[in-house]
């Protein structure tokens, strides 16, 4: 007896074109946003492959050029380090349209090298990326609004409702009834949406699955709660209309929005211009200064390369020249230091805020899963840090010796990969998401079970 | 008759505002307004302190240089920053997403760093509160929760028949509610206007040159037409839905197409169409020219060869040792030349590329005012694509004329026989830092503005004249009983 009820529910739900119509879009946003997600990512792998391919032409290239002067040859011969994207980042693009995910290094400082960017079209970096994780952040919410808003208001303004409570005692069971239907539906074609991802986008079924799987089905029921907060309000279907798109455009756009433009104002970095006037000035000043001014420091810094001769009476000498360049990267320390620290004072701040909004959470959860958030640029440029010194450590003998460039390993280097060691949790986000879930529930309960009583 | 149209527009007026919620609607957006003018003017002026703090410092280390080669400093370079408009406390538009410094140097052409955007953690995707963004997104939603019933709340009630008995007639009516749902939102929008000239004029020490005025003033003529557009469009729905209920849901379901999801749709579209290379695919494709026309650093390279043959033939020497001038000046001079000449071609293409991408979502005007208004908005507030790319222009012409100035300081003051190995390395008189000047952008005028916007500006021009047709003739379609 009771399936049948809600065999009866789900046909009478169906028979709605608009029902058809919420989930015919988001399927195919979604399908549309899996396609863009992939094809973006996919340039990115295909420039990857790329880099392999020039930078094995272009040191031969080198070779030939500047071959016979090591000290040039570095100079000229760039060294590329890639961020490769995780099978996730398809799914949540994120920051990495605005990052670089290839750096290409020579041996000199790397302040001034790492910050470059990759050549983009501001256009497309402000409209933003066209992805399955929007889908699930901005769209999913809208559909459950348009699907729940006149649950009850609907039975109310038709007249069904004075009907059906005379007849039964339960009217809350009913609501109940439909609005779990909508869940069920909704959940569903979530469901559908994230393993056509998982085959589309070959993602290994782990703890990230699970992890975005908990994250965006948790979400989806902070908007149900919602949603069923509004219906137990009891009030008319316009209302319900105005007050959920209210808060969608609340919490979804201005709110974070404005959160953006309170956290670019209470953060500024001024830092990052000034690292590279420091960078700039610190290796350039040295070539009007005596020897002694760079290689003391340099020496301090690098004890074990003491043991290579110096060639104190040369006007000019490659020893010099890159130990100069070290002093560029080296007098940049504290403003990168600076730059970090307000980046971490950023992220610390958005942290605390996106514990009360959910649409906040949940896109910095998934981009964080993605690997696709600026943590992980950050640990990239670490990454590329960690490289350059070990490059520098291991070519500077034979520079400083002037040996030839044939006599090194050169033509062994390939890209160098950077594939992200941990992966992050997530557990304050989802723990965020379900507490204010069931508030918004807990209330909604309580506003039912006040209205039953009169 | 046209009296009639003022009492319905009056009435209209009046009765929003007895609306509690329309009344709270609008003092809500109001505020966030005068909150988003000033903070806007805020930032503009942190960040266009901050640049012009650093511009002066780089000035200033710049003339300080003691005498030296001028190849070396050539390799010093410049750093240039990218100033902010004015007006661009109006508009973000992309600016957050476009770089501030670039690094301006001999033989190399490096790209504009330091965007907001790298330094966001993705809250900055959600977007950005901004005069404009209120103007854009909210007030239309202010606008059709006001005048989501105006007409079919009177059939619904049945006054409409009333009110046509009355001999009013229905053009009339549609455009009295129009004008009345306009009062609403200038009686926010106009104020608002009056403290954007004010504080602009304060932020320019009232100083309000000619062209920002007009910039200005295309502005909120532009933005009245959207306003008007988008109230027509909503009296329209209203006058053809079956019920309140119908229209409202039509109203929010059309903005969150066109302002949530088509935006990305068509930009996505355009960047799928005409992809764009990556930088080491552009700086690859800029090599293989190089090579192609000469490569003053490949020692075999027949362009120059044929160079250094003419100028022996030409001074009869037979060494360049032994020529009048400094010879590596002149190869780096007519390195420069051609390296240059490639790369601005590539630059060009590449910029071509990137206007394409962005002409779908332009063309989509015609189907979105408010894509339509966001590209004008944008162009006359200076923080569109084309001001980055004339940027990303001023700065390449500069860094070009630096670095063939310090070549051309080269060809005449520095002499043509290298030192020895110990010896004092050449250097001239410091003096002549000077004779560089400082990079100053000069932003375009509105005439190119206007030119480069003419789609945009097409497109809501279109979209203003559909409306009046439509509240002028579309009455015939319009049933008065539901």
């Amino acid at each position: 007896m009771k399936q049948s009820i809600y065999q009866l529910e789900f046909k009478l739900f169906f028979r709605n074109s608009q029902a058809w119509i919420g989930i015919i879009v988001l399927l195919v946003t979604g399908f549309a946003g899996l396609y863009f997600g992939k094809t973006f990512i996919a340039k990115q792998q295909a420039v990857i492959e790329k880099a392999a391919v020039l930078q094995k032409k272009n040191t031969l290239n080198n070779i030939d050029h500047f071959g016979k002067d090591i000290g040039l040859f570095f100079f000229q011969n760039k060294f590329s380090v890639v961020n490769t994207p995780d099978p996730w980042s398809a799914f949540a693009n994120g920051q990495r349209d605005v990052n670089p995910y290839l750096i290409l290094v020579t041996m000199l400082g790397l302040e001034g090298q790492l910050y470059d960017t990759d050549i983009n079209n501001p256009v497309s970096l402000l409209m933003g990326n066209m992805d399955l994780s929007f889908v699930f952040i901005f769209l999913f919410p809208l559909v459950i609004i348009a699907f729940t808003y006149n649950l009850l208001s609907e039975q109310q303004e038709s007249g069904v409702w004075s009907l059906l409570k005379s007849q039964t005692g339960k009217s809350f069971v009913i609501i109940r009834r439909k609005f779990s239907i909508r869940v069920v539906v909704i959940i569903g074609v979530a469901i559908i949406l994230l393993m056509v991802a998982k085959f589309y986008l070959n993602l290994p079924v782990d703890f990230t699955f699970l992890a975005v799987f908990a994250l965006t089905i948790l979400y989806l029921f902070f908007w149900f709660a919602v949603s069923f907060f509004f219906i137990s309000l009891n009030k008319s279907s316009n209302f319900n209309a105005s007050a959920m798109v209210a808060v969608w455009v609340l919490i979804c756009i201005v709110i974070p929005a404005s959160l953006n433009l309170f956290l670019t104002r209470k953060y500024p970095i001024p830092e990052a211009l000034q690292n590279v006037i420091n960078q700039r000035e610190g290796y350039h000043e040295k070539w009007d200064m005596a020897k002694e001014v760079t290689m003391k420091p340099f020496f301090e810094h690098y004890p074990q390369l003491k043991k290579y001769p110096f060639p104190q009476k040369k006007t000019f000498s490659w020893f010099w020249y890159y130990a100069m360049q070290q002093m560029g990267d080296d007098q940049a320390l504290t403003s990168r230091l600076a730059i970090q620290h307000k980046l971490e004072s950023r992220q610390h701040f958005t942290q605390m805020v996106a514990l009360f909004f959910p649409p906040i959470q949940t896109q910095l959860g998934i981009n964080k899963m993605a690997g696709s958030d600026l943590d992980n640029h950050l640990d990239f440029q670490d990454a590329v840090r960690k490289y350059h010194e070990q490059i520098r450590l291991h070519f500077y003998p034979n520079i400083f010796l002037n040996q030839g460039v044939n006599d090194t390993n050169i033509k062994n280097y390939k890209p160098e990969k950077y594939i992200r060691q941990q992966v992050p949790s997530v557990w304050i986000n989802l723990l965020s998401i379900v507490l204010f879930a069931s508030i918004l529930m807990v209330i909604s309960i309580f506003n039912f079970r006040k209205a039953n009583r009169f | 008759m046209p009296n009639r149209i003022i009492t319905i527009a009056k009435q209209t007026f009046k009765a929003a505002f007895n609306n509690k919620g329309t009344l709270a609607l609008t003092l809500l957006l109001g505020l966030s307004l005068c909150l988003a003018t000033y903070i806007g003017w805020q930032n503009y002026k942190t960040q266009n302190n901050q640049r012009l703090h650093y511009k002066e410092l780089v000035r200033k280390q710049w003339l300080a240089k003691p005498d030296k080669h001028p190849h070396r400093m050539a390799h010093y370079g410049y750093l240039a920053f990218r100033e902010k408009h004015e007006l661009s406390f109006f508009d973000f538009g992309i600016e957050s997403f476009a770089g501030v410094s670039i690094f301006l140097e001999a033989h190399k052409q490096n790209t504009v760093n330091f965007s907001e955007a790298g330094f966001s953690n993705g809250m900055l995707r959600f977007g950005e509160i901004s005069v404009a963004m209120v103007l854009q997104l909210l007030v239309p939603l202010l606008i059709f929760f006001m005048g989501y019933n105006s007409i079919s709340a009177e059939r619904e009630s049945g006054t409409l028949k009333i009110l046509l008995c009355q001999d009013v007639s229905w053009k009339q009516l549609l455009w009295g509610k129009t004008l009345g749902i306009i009062g609403v939102c200038l009686s926010i929008f106009l104020p608002l206007i009056l403290l954007t000239i004010l504080l602009w004029s304060s932020l320019s020490h009232w100083q309000i040159s000619t062209d920002s005025s007009l910039r200005l003033l295309m502005l909120i003529l532009s933005y009245a037409v959207y306003f008007f557009i988008i109230a027509a469009l909503t009296v329209l729905v209203s006058a053809f839905a079956r019920s309140s209920k119908a229209a409202l849901i039509t109203l929010l379901a059309c903005w969150i197409f066109f302002m949530v999801i088509m935006p990305r749709i068509t930009q996505a579209v355009g960047v799928k169409i005409h992809p764009s290379p990556a930088k080491i695919e552009f700086a690859d494709a800029i090599a293989s020219d190089i090579s192609k026309q000469g490569d003053s650093h490949n020692p075999d390279d027949s362009h120059y060869a044929a160079i250094k043959d003419s100028l022996l033939q030409m001074y009869g020497v037979d060494d360049v040792k032994k020529l009048p001038f400094n010879y590596g000046g002149y190869i780096m001079a007519e390195g420069e030349k051609i390296t240059s000449k490639i790369y601005s071609n590539h630059q060009k293409t590449l910029n071509k590329t990137f206007e394409k991408q962005n002409e779908i979502t332009t063309v989509a005007g015609f189907f979105n005012p408010y894509l339509a208004l966001k590209h004008i908005s944008m162009a006359l507030t200076a923080s569109d694509f084309n001001t980055f790319v004339d940027f990303q222009n001023q700065a390449e012409a500069y860094r070009y004329q630096l670095a063939q100035k310090m070549n051309k300081l080269q060809i005449e003051k520095i002499s043509n026989i290298a030192p020895g190995e110990n010896e004092k390395p050449l250097a001239i008189s410091k003096k002549n830092w000077a004779e560089q000047p400082d990079f100053n952008y000069r932003f375009g005028k509105l005439h190119t503005v206007i030119s480069n916007e003419l789609l945009a500006l097409s497109a809501l021009s279109f979209w203003l004249l559909t409306t009046i047709f439509l509240l002028q003739y579309a009455t015939r379609w319009i049933k008065t009983i539901s």
